[in-house]
Parts: C-alpha cells; sequence; structure tokens
C-alpha cells in the first residue's frame, strides 16, 4: 500500500473515498407488488368452464349424433326393405306366366316358327306360318278330375210321360252342370 | 394435532373400507363383475349375410333373398296382454291365432324368447311393430330373417332346389351352398334402449357380414318356362308319367333350358310330391331308344364301315341266337339305304349295319360320345348311366345296344351325344354353371371348365345329320311333325321300353323321344324330349316331336337364328 510518491495519494484516496460512499448498499424499503389475480383466476376460470362446456356439448352432439344415426340406420334399413319388397313385386310381374296369361287373353299366342323381316329390303326370310288360337299354348293345367265321391254322376229321373215331374230333373242336372264348372274353375 | 390425528385416523378407516373392496372386486371375482358390467346395456347383433342370388343367363334372378324379419316374443312381457297381441299379430301378419298366443303366453315356463312368426317381408314387420308400439305393447321385437324368393314359381324349380327353415335343402341351393350363403357378421355395442342408439365412445365392435356370391347358370328363364309349359302340356295330354326337355346351344354345350315335368313351386315345396323335388332328367335313367341309332350310323360311318348311302336288305324279322329281333313296323324284305334305315327307324337294319363293329368297337364309341360317364355339370345325384364294358358284351346285347337298347342314359348325355353330331363330330361337355363354381363335393363344375373333344369325323357328324334330316321328311320319314317351317331341321325319334325299376323288368310302357337339331346344316340348337310312359297311341314322333317343333321354333326366333336358305337332304332311303 506504501507508495514512493505521497502526494498525489491524498487525491486518490478522496476519489476511492467517494467511491466507497457511492457504492455503499443500504436497505432499500420492501415494496410488495402484487400483480393482479382477477385476470389469472378469470382466464383459468374460464378455461376450466370452457372446457366443461365444450366437453358437455361436444358429448351431447355426439349423443345427438348417435340418436340420429340410429334412427337414419333404422330409415335405411326400412327403405331398404322397401326397395326389395318392391323388386320383388317387379319380379313376380315379370314372371313369364304372368306376362303370358295376359298376352294371350289378350289374344296373342306364339307362333310356331319365326318369320325375320329385313328392314332395309323389305323382304322377308322365313316360311310364313299363320299364328291361330290352335298355338296358344295350355297356361294353366285343367283342374285334376274330382273323385267320384265329391262329384257323383248326375241322378237321371225317368220322367213320366204325362206328369208334370220335369222340373226337379232339369233343376238337378244343372246343379250338376254348375258343379262341374265350379270343380272346372278351380 | 388432536384435531389432526383423529382425521388421519377417520381417512384411514374409509379408505381401508375402499382397499377391502378393491380386493374384492379385483382379487376374488373379477370376471363375474366385468361380465355383469359389459352386459348392463351391452347390445349384441348378429349381421345376417345375404344370401347370393341365382340368377339365369341375362341375370334375371330365379331366386333371390329378400329383407326378412322374424317376430319374436319375450313372454315375461307379453304374457299379461296375450289375447289382444295375439289378435292385433294374428290379424297383421296372417298367423294362426292360438298358436300366436301359445307363444306368447311362453311355451315353457320362464321362457324369454318365443317365435311368434318367421320370413315376414321386413316392411310389413316393421309396420306391424310401429302398430304394437303405438298401441302400448311391449315384449315384441325384430330379428333379421332372410326370405328367399323364387319370382317365377316353378320355373327351373327342379334344379334351383328349395330352402328349408334355416337351410337349403336340395338342387344348387344345397349344391353351392357354400358360395350362396355368406359369412354371417357380429356387431356389437353399449346401448342405453333397445332400439339401437348407441352410446359413443364406448366399447363398440364391428365384423361385416360378406354376403353369398350370385350363382349365374346358362338358363334362359324365359326359354325355360316355354320349355315347361310345352312339355307339361303333352304330358298331361298322354298322361305321362313324367317328361324331361333340354335345349343345348350346339356350339358352347351351354344348358339354355332342362325342363322335367311334373315340377313344383319352389317358394311351396312342402306342397309338392316328394318325387317331384329332383331333377328326373338327371337322376333317372331310361333307355334311350332308337335316338341311339343315330351314334352307331355316325360311328359306323367314322370308322369306314358304312356309309349314307350303303345298301341293306332288311327282312321283315331277323332271329339271333335264341332271339328275334323285328321292326316297329310290319314288312316283308325291304331295301333300305342306311338313310332309310335311319329315316325310318329300323332295328333290324341297324342291327345289319353295326355287324361291321365288335362290341368293344361299338362301345369305345359309345364311351366317347359321353353315354355311361356322368356329365357334372352341377346337379345333384345324377346318375352316369349304364352302358356294359365291351369286354363283357355279348353279340346279343350288341345288337340291342346298337338300335338303343340294354343300355341307359340321363338326358343331359342324350342331348351332348346328339350335340356331337350337331356339332361337326365335336363332344363339347355340356354345361349349366356360367363361368365356374365349386359344388359340395368339390368339383369344378361350369362353361370356363367344359372341354371338347373330337368324336367322329366332320364328313360323318354331317353325312349323318343328312340322314337326320330324312327322318322329319313327310314322305320318306317318322317324325314329320318335328318339323320347324322354313329350317332344314335333322332329328331322331326314339321309342324304348321302360324298365320297372322295382323287378327290373319291361313293364310293357314305353318312353318316347326325339332329339334333333337345327338349322341342319349349321346347327345353332340342340332340343331333345323325352316322355315317360303316355298312355294311348304315343310315338317319338307322334308325341315327343311336336313337343320339340314348337320349342325348338321358339329358340330359332329368340336368338335371332334365320333360315340358312340351305337344300334339304336328298339322300335315298330305298334303292
Amino acid at each position: 500500500m506504501s507508495s514512493p510518491v505521497p502526494q498525489p495519494r491524498t487525491r486518490v484516496t478522496r476519489i476511492a473515498q467517494e467511491a466507497v460512499d457511492k457504492a455503499r448498499l443500504s436497505v432499500v424499503p420492501r415494496v410488495r407488488t402484487r400483480a393482479p389475480r382477477v385476470p389469472f383466476v378469470t382466464l383459468v376460470s374460464l378455461v376450466l368452464v370452457g372446457g366443461i362446456v365444450g366437453l358437455l356439448l361436444f358429448n351431447t352432439s355426439m349423443q345427438q349424433a348417435s340418436f340420429t344415426a340410429a334412427a337414419l340406420e333404422t330409415q335405411a334399413d326400412t327403405l331398404a326393405g322397401r326397395e326389395q319388397t318392391l323388386r320383388m313385386e317387379l319380379d313376380e310381374l315379370r314372371d313369364p306366366q304372368r306376362v303370358a296369361m295376359q298376352a294371350q287373353q289378350m289374344g296373342m299366342v306364339i307362333p310356331p316358327a319365326p318369320v325375320f323381316l329385313d328392314l332395309e329390303t323389305g323382304k322377308t326370310s322365313g316360311v310364313r306360318t299363320p299364328a291361330t288360337k290352335d298355338d296358344a299354348i295350355q297356361l294353366v293345367p285343367p283342374a285334376p278330375p274330382m273323385p267320384a265321391v265329391l262329384a257323383p254322376a248326375p241322378t237321371v229321373v225317368e220322367v213320366p210321360p204325362a206328369a208334370a215331374a220335369p222340373e226337379p230333373v232339369v233343376e238337378e242336372q244343372a246343379q250338376a252342370t254348375e258343379r262341374r264348372k265350379k270343380n272346372r274353375d278351380r | 394435532m388432536l384435531r389432526l390425528r383423529i382425521g388421519f385416523v377417520l381417512i384411514a378407516i374409509v379408505l381401508s373400507f375402499f382397499g377391502a373392496r378393491l380386493v374384492q372386486l379385483q382379487g376374488v371375482d373379477p370376471q363375474a363383475y366385468a361380465l355383469r358390467a359389459a352386459a348392463e346395456g351391452a347390445a349384441r347383433v348378429t349381421l345376417v349375410a345375404e344370401r347370393g342370388d341365382i340368377l339365369d343367363r341375362n341375370g334375371v334372378p330365379l331366386a333371390d333373398s329378400i329383407k326378412g324379419k322374424m317376430v319374436v316374443a319375450d313372454p315375461a312381457l307379453t304374457a299379461d296382454r296375450a289375447p289382444e297381441i295375439a289378435r292385433l299379430l294374428s290379424d297383421r301378419l296372417s298367423v294362426d291365432y292360438f298358436r300366436t298366443l301359445t307363444a306368447l303366453r311362453g311355451r315353457q315356463e320362464g321362457s324369454r324368447y318365443e317365435y311368434v312368426a318367421r320370413r315376414v317381408p321386413s316392411t310389413l314387420a316393421s309396420d306391424t311393430l310401429a302398430e304394437i308400439d303405438a298401441a302400448g305393447f311391449s315384449g315384441i321385437s325384430l330379428q333379421d330373417d332372410p326370405i328367399r324368393d323364387y319370382p317365377a314359381g316353378d320355373v327351373a324349380a327342379n334344379l334351383l332346389g328349395y330352402m328349408g327353415t334355416d337351410e337349403p335343402l336340395g338342387g344348387f341351393e344345397r349344391t353351392f351352398d357354400e358360395q350362396l350363403a355368406g359369412v354371417d357378421g357380429e356387431a356389437t355395442w353399449q346401448s342405453t334402449s333397445g332400439k339401437g342408439v348407441r352410446i359413443p365412445l364406448r366399447e363398440s365392435t364391428l365384423k361385416a357380414a360378406q354376403n353369398g356370391a350370385p350363382l349365374r347358370t346358362t338358363i334362359d328363364r324365359d326359354l325355360q318356362w316355354f320349355t315347361q309349359k310345352v312339355l307339361a302340356e303333352t304330358v298331361q295330354q298322354y298322361r305321362a308319367a313324367s317328361g324331361s326337355a333340354i335345349v343345348m346351344d350346339t356350339r358352347t354345350g351351354e344348358i339354355l333350358a332342362l325342363a322335367d315335368v311334373p315340377t313344383f313351386d319352389a317358394n311351396e315345396p312342402s306342397e309338392a310330391d316328394e318325387e317331384d323335388l329332383g331333377s328326373r332328367a338327371m337322376n333317372d335313367t331310361y333307355e334311350p331308344g332308337s335316338v341311339q341309332k343315330v351314334l352307331t350310323a355316325a360311328s359306323l360311318i367314322d370308322a369306314g364301315r358304312a356309309s349314307a348311302r350303303q345298301r341293306f336288305k332288311v327282312p321283315g324279322s331277323l332271329p339271333r341266337q335264341d332271339r328275334v329281333i323285328g321292326d316297329w313296323f310290319d314288312h316283308g324284305n325291304i331295301r333300305l339305304t342306311l338313310a332309310g334305315i335311319i329315316a325310318k327307324s329300323s332295328n333290324i337294319g341297324t342291327v345289319l349295319a353295326a355287324d361291321a363293329f365288335s362290341p368293344v368297337e361299338l362301345v369305345s364309341y359309345l364311351q366317347r360320345f359321353g353315354l355311361g360317364q356322368r356329365t357334372d355339370i352341377g346337379v345333384r345325384g345324377e346318375t352316369a348311366g349304364i352302358l356294359t364294358a365291351g369286354e363283357a358284351m355279348t353279340s346279343q346285347t350288341k345288337d340291342r345296344v346298337a338300335f338303343g337298347q340294354s343300355l341307359s342314359v340321363n338326358v343331359a348325355q342324350m342331348a351332348a351325344a346328339v350335340n356331337t353330331i350337331a356339332n361337326g363330330g365335336v363332344l363339347v361337355s355340356p354345361s349349366i354353371i356360367s363361368g365356374s363354381a365349386v359344388t359340395d363335393d368339390g368339383t369344378t363344375v361350369g362353361t370356363d371348365v367344359a372341354t371338347r373333344t373330337r368324336v367322329v369325323s366332320k364328313q360323318a357328324a354331317r353325312a349323318t345329320a343328312k340322314m337326320m334330316e330324312k327322318v322329319v321328311d313327310p314322305e320318306d320319314g317318322v317324325a314329320p311333325a318335328a318339323q320347324v317351317p322354313g329350317y332344314l331341321v335333322a332329328g331322331k325319334t326314339g321309342t324304348a321300353q321302360r324298365v320297372n325299376p322295382d323287378t327290373g323288368l319291361y313293364d310293357g310302357s314305353t318312353s318316347v323321344s326325339f332329339g334333333g337339331f337345327a338349322p341342319a346344316d349349321d346347327a345353332r340348337f340342340t332340343v331333345y324330349v323325352v316322355i315317360h310312359a303316355p298312355k294311348g297311341d304315343a310315338g317319338g314322333g307322334s308325341t315327343a316331336g311336336p313337343v320339340f317343333s314348337r320349342i325348338m321354333g321358339y329358340v330359332l326366333g329368340r336368338y335371332g337364328v334365320e333360315p340358312t336358305g340351305g337344300k334339304p337332304s336328298r339322300l335315298p332311303v330305298e334303292w
């Protein structure tokens, strides 16, 4: 610390003293600055409430979607069923037997042999054979004959020449014919 | 400090209860609780696979599946109001009231599941269920139960087969069940109600059902219908026991129609006679009779042992060993060509011509025509027919085989054999399945596996066809009724005695048949008709011939085959 040049030393000491004075730390009074709590709490609660409400809404909407899905599924099922039923009806309408019945009722028959008409030349090939009623095919098999028990032979009553008895006989025969007709219709 | 301790003790007591419960739940019987938890609100539904359709060659369904429902009752819920529910159900679903009542009350004590109705069209079922709900009843539910429908009723029923309650019982339905049935799937989910509403985010699984694959046949539905009708009319007219007819595409061997009479309505198989349920055409054998003569003639020509114009002196009767062979018509010594023998269907002439063959030679030709072997087209229970091996055949048997007796065939075999002549000597194996399919015994069948084998030369086939044209000749032939106006038709009649299956002897009845093709010079279709045990005056030409003519006329028109304008055969029949 000793210096060969004492003079300037005094000055230096003074400056140092000042610096030391300046640099001395002193206790500053404590200032408590609180960050405002309200915004944070509000934010957190908002997030929470938002989340919960969102979750609730999401859940509800999923539940709703599930109900809608179930309803739509049922509807799709019903519609698919209806479509298939309709297609079945269509197929039954296309049944060759049904078409033939109607065609034959309208007087159409399937010809025994085809004849071709060339649209360009107007010429026909094949032998032109008239399609007649005889070409109609039997579409419904005839009813099997009734067993004798159910279709007894008509009772024939000898009519006395001068009596007024013919009425019941005619009636009986008519009934028998009627009955046979009915059988045929079956 | 005391308060703190008391608090800790209380918490410890509560926690120990929790712990004990935990041990009880997890340690003692965890499975039962897990199951109960899963069962609570769990729904498990079988997703029923839709059965594949059976289609005709144009994609028209011969058999199709429709969504249906089974109506199921829970007697625990329905028993109290059974009469009211039963009345509603029997009204709407046309089910028996008393049976419904029994089901609703439970057939057994404590039953929770009873069928009320099965295979109800789904629209009707859901409408009825809505009505039941609206009326305030509970305990009725619906489950999937597909309906098998045959829109055209009896068309091809003998081939299609039919369904029992849950399983196929015959025909294609059974043979190709693996392909048609598909695989049922399953779905599970957690539900709050029975209405299919799922709880989101809860466990749910879905294994989709694999629907059955459609089976496409080579049948033409309209043609099949027509064939059945024409055949049925004749079978009825002659009060015959049964009849079969087949229409085959000459070039591809595809069977366009295979009809059996009597048949049945595939929608109501239980109402049919059990014997009518199969395909007689494929399952029954019979002696082909004179149609067989064309095979003998074609073989002889192919082997160079005869020609169409070859001359034969045909006596009125021909003693062979201890038997005498006769013809169907009385004649003295007549001079016929081979063409005349075919045209007039002379047994004696055929035997004389076939003398050029040893039994082994004849049988080997017939085997190549496909006789004695199953066609394996995919029809159940097909018979192979009977053809004695050449080495074991006596000359007497050979004589009879030459004109179509002492051997038996099924309809597809015989049609394929006649078709060989039509197809220029090449046998196309017949098929009834379009593409390919695997039968229940593992055989692959269908057009994809059809084979072609040359049996006789083209010239031999042509010469035979020319001879067959003479059969329908109004002057020289025996079957003018088989003509189709405008077309050249080649064919052959057959009348054979029938063997009674019980006694093994001829019973006096006959099988009359006609097989042929048109146009004769460029054949497109082969039709073969056989009618078993007709009564009255019946013959191959007069009975089966007109059926052949109608079917052939229809199929030619339907497929737009114009007349070829070829010259009719001018082979001499006599000399």
